[in-house]
C-alpha cells in the first residue's frame, strides 16, 4: 500500500491532456476520408477505406481518451499511482498517434511496412502502458467491482492488440492466419473485453455519483465483468474451434449481457435526481441507447441469416457501436474530465490565494451544446449512410469533421483558459515575493 | 455490517441529496428555499470535515503512524472544499444562477473524487486498522455527524 502514501499525486495536466487533445485530430482525419473516399467506402465493411475508417475511431480517437483517462483516474478510484505519469504518458502517446496513423496508412494503401510498423508500434505504446499501470494495480485490492472490472479490462486491452498485431503481420505478408474468425475474435476483445468492461466499470461509480442516481444493484455490479469475461473467453475457443451453435449461443449470451447494462444504466438515468440533464448526461444516454440497438441488431442478424447477409446492416451496427456507443460517452465524459482537471490545476497553483475559474467558465456550457447538436447530426447522416451512401456519405462527412473541429476547439479554449490563469498565477507571485510562487 | 466504510459513505450520500435540493431551488428560481437549503448542506459538510479531521483522522493517524499520508491529503482536499463552499454561497447571496451551477458542478466532482479516495482506500483501512475500535467509534461519529441524520434523504 505504499502507494497510499502519496495518493494526491495527480499526474501533471500535460500528462492526460496531449491524449485528449489528439482524440478529435483522429476524428478529423476520419471525416475527410469520408469525404475523400466517398460512397464507395460503404460497399461492405470490409473496404480498405472502412477499416481504416473504423481504427481511426477505435485506435485513434477511443484509445487515446481511454488511456489518458486511465492515467488520471488510477490514483482517484484505486489509490494506484503510476509511476512518472508524464514520461509514460509521452511515450505512450507518441507510438500510439504514430501507430495509428500507420495503421489507416497501411490499410489504405496496402504497404506490408505500414502494417509492421503500425504493429510494432501500437504494440509497444501498449504493452508499455500495460506494464506501468498493471504495476500500479499490483497489490492493490480487488474491493469494489471498479477496481476488479478495470483490471479485468487490461488483459482485454492487451488480448485485442495482440491479435490486431497478428493480423497486421498476416495482412504484411509476414504470417498466414484465418484471417475471418481472428478478425471478429479481435473485434469482439476489442469491443466487449476492453471497452466495455471499462465503460462499465467507469459507469458504476460516474452513474451513480455524479449522476445523482440510486447504485447499480449489487447482483449486477459483482458478477458483471467476470461473467461478461467468461463468456467473451468460452466465445472465443468456441468460435476459434469452428463450434458453431455453441458459439451463436454465447455470442448471443455476451450480446445479452451487454445490453443488460445498457438498459439498467438508461433506467438509472432516468431516476437521476439532477434537474437539468448537461451534455455529458446526454451523451452517456445516447450511448447506452445506441449500444443497446447495436446489441439488438446483432442479435437479430444471429438468428435472421437473411439479415446477416445484408451489408447494411453490420454497416449499420458498427456506426452505432463506434460512433453511437464510444464516440458518445468518450465526448461526455472530456466535457467533466477536463474542466474539472483545468480547475484542480490552477487551484493547486494559486494556492488558495487565485482562485481558479469554476468549470462552466473553462468551456462555456453553449458551446459544448453546440459541439453536441453536431454531433447529433454526424450520428445522424452516418447512419442514413448505411443505407444511403450516395446520398448521405458527403454530408456525413462533412458533419463529422464540423462536430470535432468544434470539440477540439472546446478542447483547446480549455487549454488557453489554463494557460491564461497560470500566466496570471506567475505574475501575482513575481509580485509579491514573500509569498511562496506557483510549483 | 457496522463498518466506518458504511456509515461514512451514508453521509457521503446524505450530503449528495442536501446538495441535489440546491440545485432543484435554483433551477426553479426560488432563492429563498435555495438559501435555507444551502445551508442544511453546508452544515453537513462542515460536521462531515470535522468529524473526520477531530475525531477519525487522529485516530488512524495514532493507530498507523501514518501522519502525512493519506489524511493530509484529505485535510487539503477539505480546504478546497470549504473555498467552493463559500464561493457558492456567495453565488446565492447574488442569486448568480450561472455562477452558483458552475460553482457547484465543480464541488460536485471534487467531492465525489475525494469520497471515492475515502470509500475505496482510505475507510476500508481505517476499518483494517481500528476494527478493535469501531464500536465506541461509531457513536462519537454519529453525534458529530448528526445535523446531517435528522434530514431525510
Amino acid at each position: 500500500m505504499q502507494a497510499l502514501l502519496s495518493f494526491d499525486q495527480a499526474p501533471p495536466f500535460a500528462a492526460p491532456f496531449r491524449f485528449f487533445l489528439t482524440a478529435p485530430l483522429f476524428a478529423l482525419l476520419a471525416g475527410m476520408l469520408l469525404l475523400w473516399s466517398g460512397p464507395e467506402l460503404w460497399a461492405s465493411r470490409w473496404t480498405p477505406a472502412a477499416l481504416a475508417l473504423t481504427h481511426l475511431i477505435s485506435a485513434g480517437f477511443m484509445l487515446q481518451v481511454m488511456l489518458g483517462a486511465m492515467i488520471q483516474i488510477l490514483p482517484v478510484v484505486a489509490g494506484a499511482n503510476i509511476a512518472q505519469p508524464l514520461l509514460l504518458a509521452t511515450l505512450v502517446h507518441v507510438a500510439l498517434t504514430s501507430g495509428a496513423l500507420l495503421l489507416a496508412a497501411g490499410f489504405l494503401t496496402s504497404e506490408p511496412l505500414a502494417f509492421r510498423l503500425a504493429a510494432l508500434l501500437l504494440g509497444s505504446g501498449v504493452a508499455l502502458f500495460l506494464g506501468a499501470a498493471g504495476h500500479a494495480l499490483y497489490g492493490v485490492a480487488s474491493s469494489n467491482p471498479t477496481i476488479r472490472g478495470m483490471k479485468m479490462a487490461l488483459p482485454g486491452l492487451g488480448m485485442t492488440v495482440g491479435l490486431g498485431m497478428l493480423l497486421a503481420m498476416a495482412l504484411a505478408g509476414s504470417l498466414t492466419v484465418p484471417l475471418l474468425q481472428l478478425t471478429s475474435i479481435h473485434l469482439a476483445w476489442g469491443f466487449v473485453g476492453w471497452s466495455v468492461l471499462l465503460l462499465a466499470s467507469v459507469a458504476f461509480v460516474v452513474v451513480p455519483m455524479f449522476q445523482i442516481t440510486p447504485p447499480y444493484p449489487a447482483w449486477f455490479t459483482g458478477r458483471f465483468a467476470g461473467s461478461l469475461l467468461a463468456l467473451l473467453c468460452l466465445w472465443s475457443i468456441a468460435a476459434g474451434a469452428g463450434w458453431e451453435w455453441p458459439a451463436a449461443l454465447l455470442a448471443d449470451a455476451v450480446l445479452l449481457t451487454v445490453a443488460a447494462l445498457a438498459v439498467l444504466t438508461l433506467q438509472l438515468q432516468s431516476r437521476s435526481k439532477r434537474t437539468r440533464f448537461d451534455a455529458t448526461q446526454h451523451y452517456w444516454r445516447l450511448a447506452m441507447r445506441c449500444t443497446l440497438a447495436s446489441c439488438v441488431l446483432s442479435l437479430a442478424a444471429n438468428h435472421l441469416p437473411v439479415l446477416a447477409e445484408e451489408q447494411e446492416w453490420s454497416l449499420l451496427c458498427g456506426v452505432l457501436a463506434l460512433f453511437g456507443g464510444g464516440l458518445s460517452v468518450m465526448i461526455g465524459m472530456l466535457y467533466k474530465i477536463v474542466p474539472f482537471l483545468v480547475w484542480l490545476h490552477l487551484q493547486n497553483l494559486g494556492g488558495g490565494r487565485v482562485l481558479a475559474p469554476n468549470m462552466n467558465k473553462v468551456i462555456a456550457a453553449r458551446q459544448i451544446d453546440r459541439q453536441m447538436y453536431a454531433h447529433f447530426l454526424a450520428l445522424a447522416l452516418l447512419l442514413a449512410t448505411a443505407f444511403w451512401p450516395g446520398y448521405f456519405s458527403y454530408p456525413a462527412g462533412l458533419a463529422l469533421l464540423l462536430a470535432n473541429a468544434w470539440l477540439l476547439r472546446n478542447l483547446l479554449t480549455a487549454r488557453a483558459c489554463y494557460r491564461q490563469q497560470r500566466l496570471k498565477i506567475a505574475i501575482r507571485a513575481a509580485s509579491t515575493p514573500a509569498e511562496q510562487g506557483p510549483r | 455490517m457496522h463498518t466506518i466504510t458504511n456509515f461514512m459513505a451514508n453521509d457521503h450520500r446524505s450530503c449528495d441529496h442536501l446538495m441535489v435540493a440546491v440545485e432543484q431551488a435554483v433551477a426553479s428560481g426560488d432563492w429563498e428555499l435555495a438559501r435555507t437549503g444551502f445551508g442544511r448542506f453546508q452544515e453537513a459538510m462542515q460536521d462531515h470535515f470535522a468529524a473526520e479531521e477531530s475525531l477519525l483522522f487522529p485516530l488512524f493517524e495514532q493507530s498507523t503512524g501514518m501522519y502525512r499520508g493519506p489524511t493530509q491529503v484529505m485535510r487539503g482536499e477539505h480546504a478546497q472544499m470549504r473555498q467552493l463552499l463559500a464561493a457558492a454561497a456567495a453565488a446565492l447571496a447574488e442569486q448568480d444562477a450561472d455562477d452558483y451551477t458552475g460553482t457547484a458542478e465543480t464541488l460536485l466532482i471534487m467531492m465525489q473524487q475525494h469520497n471515492l479516495k475515502e470509500e475505496n482506500v482510505l475507510y476500508p483501512m481505517c476499518d483494517q486498522h481500528l476494527a478493535d475500535q469501531v464500536e465506541a467509534l461509531l457513536p462519537e461519529l454519529q453525534k458529530q455527524l448528526t445535523g446531517s441524520e435528522k434530514v431525510p434523504t
